[in-house]
């Protein structure tokens, strides 16, 4: 290759690798439209972090990378000779100290930040807007989430809570299963469910609304289907709400049966890795059926284990109208 | 009447019977069949990652079951980490560690050859388990109970199995490199003349030395639960799930450390060289080695910041991840600062070095929001986290490699890989790389864990398909790079010479490829860069 084609070459490409690291600073800068909108304090407390240190990493990305490419550019070989060396410079110790030093600083002040934010993001607030603080425990079960309220009320994957509360969540996971992690990010990081451990987390939601989340720890072979939602409300729909779901229903039970059951029997119960539902004999005998969801059986876990009997009841009779009596 | 003799060369090591090579214990034979075992697995863990993109291009996409992703997806990991970087960069060290400090061969030989065969059996363990009664393990390669301990069929016991196989081999290995790099250095090699990439690999034993029995400890006791009805990590009977992490990590950690300090050994050996410089502060970044060493013992909790951990060890974790990054930091610069007013030659391992600069970086800065443990309790087990680790260990310790095997492809075979075809492969590498992970960030960000096989939420579908279609433009690459060994060991090509890029260590000394017992004789070490020496003692006697 003469000497003029292949320098061209050489800035063809260098100038294909400026643009391409250009390109990933933006985007890295631009980064904020990857997370959703905060819509709970400590989620916000969060994300303000995020950009703390988003601001600092940029700042040095662009310093590195920029003094990277300048020097390629700038100290390429230029029709030197191959053998041609540069100045034998072997170190300037005071130079190292300096770029030891301010990194340590940059870390010691994002350190300062995160424990001034602390508080915000980690501490309970006793009441919020709408009323005080309310306690709800959440259980992470292969492949669904189990949330039961002070009056009682269960409900699987969907959580209902009333917004601008301070919602505390004591999360943990059946001595017998495996370990999850229930996430939201738009309300709150991830705390894991883990079997003999009891976890907390809480979030208040700004505004009444959906929020969608999913178990982040994995957790076997459906865990991609392990999904939940936070559906914030206003506090009388709350109450409402609540006392509708200790009565025994088709509504609850189609829930528990889209929760618990439809990941492994498919959402119309045609079967996936469970078998089809529909004629199934274990469906038509509740006693069975009862102890089948409490036991598991072969690569069924113990879906059903510690239901109350209303829930029990509600999935019965949901399945009963759906696969047994022809629906 | 004269006859022209032909240039006589020593018998190539490489050159004899098939049995030669099961039976060698030759330092330089051992770290050959490291090296292509290495790629072999780095090819079949590639295919498992392309089959894994696949799955995930598009929402509800059927191309695997649940049950096939899973195992993908935890052979893939295995691999990557146990059967490619950590025993490839042993397959450097063997073949590399004797050549740069002036010895015959490694302290222990036979071991050495031992380090290799259990490796080899230990993947084809692994790869064995594909076939077990109920598939290969479903757990990820982190194996974490209960879990893993709900499997019924011998796919977890067989990666248990593996990779005890394995703790063996690298625990043999890295036992051999220490006592070689303590005991066997040339004469007046003193520790401040060791090469760059001499002084990584002996941090890299030593951790593997120090972590490894942890691993071990934890396989062992997870096998008992499986096989023993005992119940150390089953909270029913009163064990402890969380224990598990903290003996993995207790290894997991470091290990990342083992994975890419002897690349950035590599690195510091490959920059000076394609700058014409000295390396910038050679004690800062010797030291900066046993400093990331020394701390990475220290920060095994930072994976486990979302199990409810007290807020004063969620501050320890948060701040020993923070001081790590400061050795971490003090060698990118330095390496910049050596390329300053330097004659920089974009040689293929030059353009895979300097690859490695800036990847790495993005690597360690989003590093910098996952050690602060309220962003990680976002980023935890989402796609940030596979973006993070992959920029450290494909952008890393893969560029690095790469870089390595270009550089010393001479030395090992005698030719120098063809450099056009270097050059697409790097490109294609480069913006291949970037495109499939770049955009994980954002997908982790958006909310979307690591590990799932499919998904349906809406907004996430740009970023994977550009992720996919990155993953593909990688595998370009690497057909580029099969192609380019194959090319260049079938032409008859121009050998390549002692010492083609004009080496500052004693492997360019001898011949390439390097005669059974390495050098005739060793010249004295009167500096870190040996052959730099003797050059300039050559043109002064020359003049």
């Amino acid at each position: 290759m003469p000497a003029p084609v292949r320098r061209k070459l050489i800035f063809a490409c260098l100038s294909l690798a400026a643009l391409a690291l250009v390109l990933a600073g933006t985007a890295f800068a631009g980064a904020g439209r990857g997370i959703p909108p905060a819509d709970s304090p400590n989620a916000g407390g969060i994300q303000d972090l995020y950009l703390v240190v988003l601001i600092v990493t940029g700042v040095i990305f662009v310093i590195v990378e920029g003094a990277l490419i300048l020097f390629i550019v700038r100290f390429r070989g230029r029709g030197r000779a191959r053998t041609a060396e540069g100045p034998q410079i072997r170190g300037h110790t005071r130079l190292e100290l300096i770029w030891t030093a301010i990194p340590a600083l940059i870390l010691a002040a994002i350190i300062a930040v995160v424990f001034y934010k602390l508080p915000g993001i980690q501490d309970v607030p006793a009441a919020g807007a709408a009323g005080p603080r309310m306690t709800i425990q959440v259980e992470g079960r292969q492949f669904y989430w189990r949330y039961t309220y002070p009056n009682g009320a269960v409900s699987i994957n969907q959580l209902v809570v009333p917004a601008q509360r301070p919602i505390y969540l004591v999360i943990t996971a059946p001595s017998y299963d495996v370990i999850h992690s229930w996430w939201v990010p738009q309300l709150a990081g991830k705390m894991d469910a883990i079997p003999g451990k009891v976890n907390h987390t809480w979030f208040e939601a700004d505004r009444e609304g959906i929020y969608q989340g999913q178990c982040a720890e994995f957790c076997g072979i459906e865990h991609a289907m392990m999904l939940t939602q936070v559906r914030a409300v206003s506090n009388s729909e709350y109450e409402s709400w609540a006392a509708r779901q200790l009565q025994v229903s088709q509504d609850i039970g189609k829930m528990t049966f889209l929760g618990a059951c439809a990941p492994c029997h498919g959402m119309q119960g045609q079967g996936v890795i469970g078998p089809a539902l529909k004629g199934n004999a274990t469906l038509a005998n509740p006693q069975q059926l009862a102890t089948l969801l409490a036991n598991g059986k072969g690569k069924m876990p113990p879906v059903g284990k510690g239901w109350t009997p209303h829930e029990l009841a509600s999935l019965v009779a949901y399945l009963k109208t759906e696969f047994v009596s022809g629906g | 009447m004269a006859v022209r003799a032909e240039p006589v060369y020593p018998v190539p090591w490489y050159r004899g019977r098939f049995t030669s090579w099961i039976t060698t214990v030759d330092h330089k034979r051992i770290g050959i069949l490291y090296l292509i075992t290495c790629l072999v697995f780095f090819g079949a863990g590639g295919i498992l990652a392309v089959l894994m993109r696949t799955q995930l291009a598009e929402t509800n996409e059927k191309f695997l079951s649940a049950e096939h992703y899973n195992e993908v997806m935890t052979v893939h990991g295995l691999t990557m980490v146990f059967l490619v970087i950590v025993p490839i960069l042993a397959g450097f060290g063997n073949f590399l560690v004797p050549l740069m400090i002036g010895a015959k061969d490694v302290a222990f030989p036979r071991l050495n050859a031992l380090s290799y065969w259990l490796f080899l059996f230990a993947g084809v363990v692994l790869y064995a388990s594909f076939f077990a009664d109920g598939g290969a393990a479903q757990t990820g390669w982190t194996l974490y109970p209960p879990l893993s301990e709900q499997y019924a069929g011998n796919g977890v016991d067989l990666a248990i199995l593996a990779l005890h196989i394995l703790t063996v081999s690298s625990l043999v290995g890295a036992i051999n490199f220490i006592v070689t790099i303590h005991r066997m250095r040339a004469p007046g090699m003193t520790w401040m003349r060791v090469p760059l990439f001499v002084w990584t690999v002996d941090v890299y034993a030593w951790i593997l030395v120090i972590v490894l029995p942890a691993l071990s400890a934890g396989l062992t006791l997870l096998l008992l639960d499986r096989q023993a009805g005992t119940h150390f990590f089953q909270p029913n009977e009163g064990g402890n799930a969380l224990l598990f992490q903290h003996v993995f990590w207790f290894f997991g950690h470091p290990e990342v450390y083992v994975m890419i300090l002897p690349v950035m050994g590599i690195i510091s050996e490959i920059i000076p060289v394609f700058s014409r410089k000295p390396i910038f502060g050679y004690t800062a970044v010797a030291f900066s080695t046993v400093a990331i060493g020394f701390y990475s013992l220290l920060v095994w909790a930072h994976h486990m910041f979302t199990v409810g951990l007290a807020t004063p060890l969620l501050g320890f974790f948060m701040i020993s991840s923070m001081i790590i990054a400061v050795p971490t930091g003090i060698k990118i610069l330095n390496w910049l600062a050596t390329t300053w007013r330097g004659n920089l030659i974009f040689d293929t391992p030059m353009l895979f070095a300097l690859g490695f600069i800036a990847l790495f970086t993005i690597g360690g800065l989003s590093g910098i929001f996952l050690a602060t443990f309220p962003i990680d309790w976002q980023a935890q087990d989402s796609y940030f986290v596979v973006a993070h680790l992959h920029y450290v260990l494909f952008g890393g310790s893969m560029f690095g490699i790469f870089g390595g095997l270009y550089y010393w492809w001479p030395k090992m075979f005698g030719r120098k890989l063809d450099e056009t075809l270097g050059k697409w492969h790097f490109w294609l590498l480069f913006i291949g790389f970037n495109l499939t992970f770049f955009p994980q960030h954002l997908l982790g960000l958006a909310g979307m864990p690591r590990r799932i096989y499919t998904y349906s939420r809406g907004g996430w579908e740009t970023d994977n398909m550009i992720s996919t279609v990155g993953s593909y433009v990688m595998g370009a690459a690497i057909l580029v790079f099969v192609v380019n060994v194959i090319w260049t060991r079938r032409r008859a090509g121009v050998r390549a010479g002692n010492d083609p890029w004009l080496g500052d260590t004693l492997e360019w000394y001898t011949t390439s490829p390097p005669p059974p017992d390495n050098f005739e004789k060793v010249p004295y070490v009167t500096s870190a860069r040996p052959l730099r020496d003797l050059r300039k003692r050559l043109e002064t006697r020359g003049a």
